[in-house]
This record gives C-alpha cells, structure tokens and sequence, in this order.
C-alpha cells in the first residue's frame, strides 16, 4: 500500500503552490438534517492529481464529487477554488463552463441533439462564433474517436459511445479539472475498459486534474491517489506509485513531466 | 447553432411533444376566438340586419323590455312623417310566425305603400302590389329552409301566402325574413292598427338629428333610437348578452389553462435537462431566455393554428342551417389581436414559471429529475 492515512491531507504539491480546489470543514446533510452525506470533510487536491474517490454505495462520493462541481450546495464548511471561495451559483456556472468538466455515470447528454451540437452547447457563452465552435467540437470528437457519429442523434448512439460524447463535451473547453461520477458505471467491461482509457490518455495529454468517482477498485488502482468515503466521512487518503497498467496503455505520460506522479514509478513497470 | 436554432432542434425532434402542446395551444386560442365571436355574433347579427335596411331612428314604444314586446298605433306613423326633416317612415309589424311545418319564421309585415319594399334586392320574381293580399316575399335561406319557391305556398299563423318573390339580403337575419303585406300579419295575429316599430329615415344636408328625435320622443309614449341604442337597451338582447360574457369569460379560462398546461407541462418535462444546462456551466439567463424562446416558438405555431381553426369554423359554421340561418360567425382582427396577445403573455408565464423554478433548484437536483 501507499502512505498512511492522512485524513484531510492534500497532495505536496498543494503545500507548495496552493491547492486547485479544497474542501474545508464541508458537510451536507439532507431532509433538515436527519441524513448526513457528507460529515466535515477536509480535502485539497492540487493541480495535476489524478484522484480516484472511492467507496460503498451510498457512501457520500456522488455527494462529495457535486459538491467539488458546484452542482450541489454544503449544508456547512467552504469550497475553494485556487484559494477563492466560490459562494454563489453564478460563480460555479462560470467555473464549470471555463475550468471545469464533469462526466456523469447516466451520460446526461442531451436526446434532442447530435453528438456534434451536444459538445458545441458547452461551447455556448465562450464567444466564439458559430462556425469556430462547431469546429472545436468537431475536433474533441474526432479526439475521441467519435468523428464517424458526430452527427448522429446520442439516442441512436451505444453507451459507450455516448459516455465519449459525454467526455467530449467535458474536456471542449480544456478544462483544469476533469469530473467523472461513475463514468463506466453503466457501460459493459469492454466499453468500460475504453472509457477508461480514453479519460486517462486525454488527462496524460491535456496534463488536467482528474477526480474519478467509482466502486471499482481495479479502475480506482490506476490512480495515483485514492480516497476512500465510509458514511459520509473520509477514512482514507492514500498516494503511492502509478499502476502498472496505467503505464502501460498511457506510454507518453512517461515523457510527460507534468503527469508524472510525486513518487516514480517503479521501474519494472516501464515501457 | 444559436439559441434559436437550439430550440428549433428542441422543437423539431420531439415531434410528438411539439405537436401536442402546439395543438393545445392551438385549440385553446382557436375555441376563445370562435366563442367569443360565436357570443357577439347575435347581436352583431341584429346590428347588422337593422343596418342593412338603412334607418336612421327606429321608434319603438317607450319603456318596451324588448323589441318585440312593444306596439305603435298605427296612426303614430303619419304624426312622426309630419315632423319637419323626416324624409320617409315606414311601419313594420314583426312576429316569429309558425308555419306549417312548426317551425317560426321571423316575419315582417310592410303596408303596400312603404319605401322599404322598393329597398328588398329581389333574386327573383317581384314584389307585392299595391293593394295585394296573401302574398310573401322570402329570403333565400328562408326559402331553402322551408323548401319553398316562386308560385309556392306557405302558411303562416295560420293563413296562406303566396311566394311571389324570393330576396337576396346580405346579412343573416335578413336573409332569412319573410315579408307579407302589413294588413295581412295585424290579421293574423290579432294585432289590427298596431304596429311593432316605426322606421325613420331624415332628410339630408343640414337636419339635426338630435331636434327630429326629440319631437319624435315628444309625439308620448315613443321612444327614438338608433339600431345600436335599440339593441343596447333591448331586455332580451341584454339576457344573451349576459349569457355571452358568460362564455367568453369561461372560453377565455378554458383557452388560458390550456394554453398554460400546455406550457408548463412541455418546461417541465425539460427539468432534467436544463440541470444538464447548468452542469455544463450555462448562465441562469442563458437558460431562460432558451425554454422562453421554444416556448414562445411553440406559442407562434400555436396561435397561427388556432386562428387558421377559427377561420374554418367560420367558414363551416354557415353551412350548417341550425347555426348560419341564425347568426353570423365572423372572427374579426380586431377580436384576434387581444386573444392572440393574452395567448403570448400566458405562454410566456407558462415558460417562465416552471424555467425559473428549475433553474432555482441545484443542478444536482435537476439532474435527478426523471
């Protein structure tokens, strides 16, 4: 295993340059109280984590990873971004349409538009103009591999497929963190392993932060970096060497400084 | 892609959605229009039929609840053609008359020497001659509902006529007359001497019309008034007035929640993805202003049906006896504007509403939404 558990540590290198976003006495509870999420998390994860959020159902990682987004309100404690406090909606709409992308474990894409103007709607209050945006667009999903279906409607599209439009739309505004709540969480092993992938190599190229929410152990192990939720409360915090398959399907994140780990890889596992 | 056209996609590939709501919004403005017009039509009907005869007073007696609860002597109509300025007066004797068949035909009885017959624009055949007895000149929906024509005969209350001629009158009511010498109808019914109405017509060029109508009022016992001051203060036109309000007040109701369900129900729906909207960091006023714009689209394509369906209940509804023998059905622009204007405003709260509710919500929330 990697280091002990240091409840509400952050990584070195928000010690050093400030974290990119942080969780400070948070909680929220439900119902006027009577159901706790989510119990006085302390968290920062700095800029370049590669983060998976794991545990139990129900255990308070989706209502940890909106709260991070800003989908979701604290009942108490504070959210910063880069040191700020965020404390209104504008100002998380604003952040989630510039720095930050999520991707949901049920797509949540929109049934009426293509995969092509499902990316570009993300792309709606950058001021770009209509042709620029199609443009981008259409690069993202030719980035992932969707370039053959970007004009068809996402309900003709398979899940997998979807869950790429959905990682397309994320990552079209090059995003500094990257949100995924069970982003394989509906999708066979095999689109999964895809998914998988994708989202790793795009966040070795694009060098962003990454916040994985699952159950799956084996996906959480290709994170340098695991935190564990037990009953709203987090109850690990663990950093140790990337996994070896990570390295194996993401051969340049070797060559890529910014995506290396704090700890080196160890060395049997190099390409 | 804009807004615009976000909301054309919206639109357009929910067809169902889009063509249930649009067809509600379309019925609720198309049933408000042609029940309200429906309402106003008896007595613009009466308004128009009055008109079409070209008075300029119609005398009736004073204080009468109702135009046909009122009689004349007959001898009042030579005293008001003594007043200076009154160019022509006619009397007229009017009854819903049963004919044969049970049926009661709006009847007017003329003396043989009045103006208003060389007025009747007669489709065929002639008019009574002077001195004449038992003879009629139908309209020609009264004609083709009774099934009569030139040379038939038709009874009413009792007697028999002659058709001898058969009118071409522009407005419903008229079209639907029959008119019998005046002697004739006072036998009739028992009404000799008497007459329901005396029709006026001043001289023109430099007459007051207020002097002529107060001698006319100073004749006793006489009330003069235009067709719109006649129909105004008619009892029974006041009834189905009353009785028209009341259903325009209740089309007006039944097409604003409509209109709203319609509205609120196609926004609501979209809980879900105006979450999505939000999650992907669309401003508050971003979002609005794109379930307005397809509210307001659906809106548009909704008035235009509704208006295109009360048009074609105009036009079917006077091929229908029961209803264009009687009244005429026409919705005017100047009673589509309001309806159409109502029919924005509730569709644009019908959009607002439940958008500003969804976008209060956390998006978390939305998003949970089915």
């Amino acid at each position: 295993m990697g280091e002990a558990i240091v409840r509400g540590s952050g990584s070195d290198k928000s010690s050093e340059s400030g974290p990119l976003i942080a969780l400070r006495g948070v909680s929220r509870v439900y119902d006027g109280g009577t159901i706790a999420a989510l119990r006085n998390i302390d968290l920062q994860i700095a800029a370049g984590d590669c983060l998976a959020i794991v545990g139990a159902s129900g255990s308070g990682k989706s209502s940890l990873v909106n709260l991070l987004c800003g989908i979701d309100h604290a009942s108490a404690g504070t959210v910063l971004w880069e040191g700020r406090a965020l404390r209104t909606q504008r100002a998380w709409a604003r952040l989630r349409r510039l720095d930050i992308g999520i991707v949901f474990q049920e797509f949540n894409l929109i049934p009426t538009l293509t995969a092509l103007e499902n990316v570009e709607v993300a792309l709606f209050g950058r001021g770009l103009s209509a042709a620029r945006r199609l443009a981008r667009a259409g690069v993202v999903l030719d980035r992932v591999g969707l370039e053959h279906r970007m004009h068809s409607l996402v309900t003709t599209l398979s899940g997998g497929e979807r869950q790429r439009v959905a990682i397309a739309r994320a990552i079209v505004n090059r995003p500094k963190l990257l949100l995924a709540d069970e982003p394989t969480g509906n999708l066979d092993s095999a689109s999964a392993a895809i998914i998988a992938d994708l989202m790793f190599r795009l966040r070795e190229d694009a060098g962003m932060t990454l916040i994985l929410v699952t159950h799956d152990d084996a996906l959480a192990a290709r994170c340098p970096r695991r935190v564990r939720i037990k009953d709203g409360v987090i109850v690990e915090d663990t950093r140790e060497p990337m996994a070896p398959r990570l390295i194996e399907t993401t051969p340049r994140q070797a060559a890529s400084p910014r995506a290396a780990p704090p700890q080196a890889a160890p060395p049997q596992a190099a390409p | 892609m804009n807004l615009v056209g976000l909301a054309l996609r919206n639109l357009r590939r929910r067809p169902v959605r889009t063509g249930l709501s649009i067809l509600g919004i379309g019925l609720a403005v198309g049933s408000a229009l042609a029940l309200i017009a429906l309402s106003r039509s008896i007595q613009d009907s009466s308004r128009e039929a009055i008109n079409e005869l070209g008075d300029d007073f119609v005398v009736t007696q004073k204080g009468a609840s109702d135009i046909f609860g009122g009689f004349i002597p007959e001898s009042t109509i030579a005293r008001v053609a003594a007043i200076p300025g009154v160019a022509r007066v006619s009397g007229e004797l009017f009854m819903f008359a049963p004919s044969a068949d049970q049926r009661s035909v709006l009847t007017l009885g003329w003396p043989d020497t009045s103006y208003l017959w060389s007025k009747v624009p007669l489709r065929e055949g002639r008019l009574p001659g002077p001195g004449e007895r038992h003879v009629a000149v139908l309209g020609d929906t009264a004609a083709a509902s009774l099934g009569k024509k030139l040379d038939d005969e038709l009874e009413l209350v009792g007697e028999t006529f002659r058709i001898v001629g058969i009118s071409n009158y522009a407005t419903v009511i008229n079209r639907g007359l029959v008119l019998v010498p005046l002697i004739d109808l006072q036998e009739a019914s028992y009404r000799m001497r008497q007459v329901t109405v005396i029709h006026v017509n001043v001289e023109r060029g430099g007459v007051q019309l207020g002097r002529v109508r107060m001698e006319i009022e100073a004749l006793g016992n006489v009330t003069a008034a235009t067709a719109d001051e006649m129909l105004k203060n008619d009892r029974n036109l006041a009834i189905l007035d009353a009785v028209s309000l009341a259903i325009s007040i209740i089309a007006v109701a039944m097409g604003a929640l409509s209109v709203l369900s319609a509205l609120v129900m196609a926004t609501q729906e979209r809980t879900r993805e105006i979450g999505i909207f939000a999650a992907i960091g669309w401003s508050n006023a971003r979002i609005m202003v794109s379930i307005v714009l397809e509210g307001m689209l659906m809106c548009a394509i909704g008035c235009v049906t509704g208006v295109l369906l009360s048009f074609l209940a105009a036009f079917a509804f006077p091929h229908i006896p029961a209803i264009g023998n009687l009244i005429s059905f026409k919705p005017s622009l100047a009673l589509i504007a309001p309806v159409l204007g109502a029919a924005c405003a509730l569709c644009l709260i019908g959009s607002l509403l439940p958008a500003w509710r969804a976008i209060r919500m956390v998006p978390a929330e939305a998003l949970r939404r089915l």
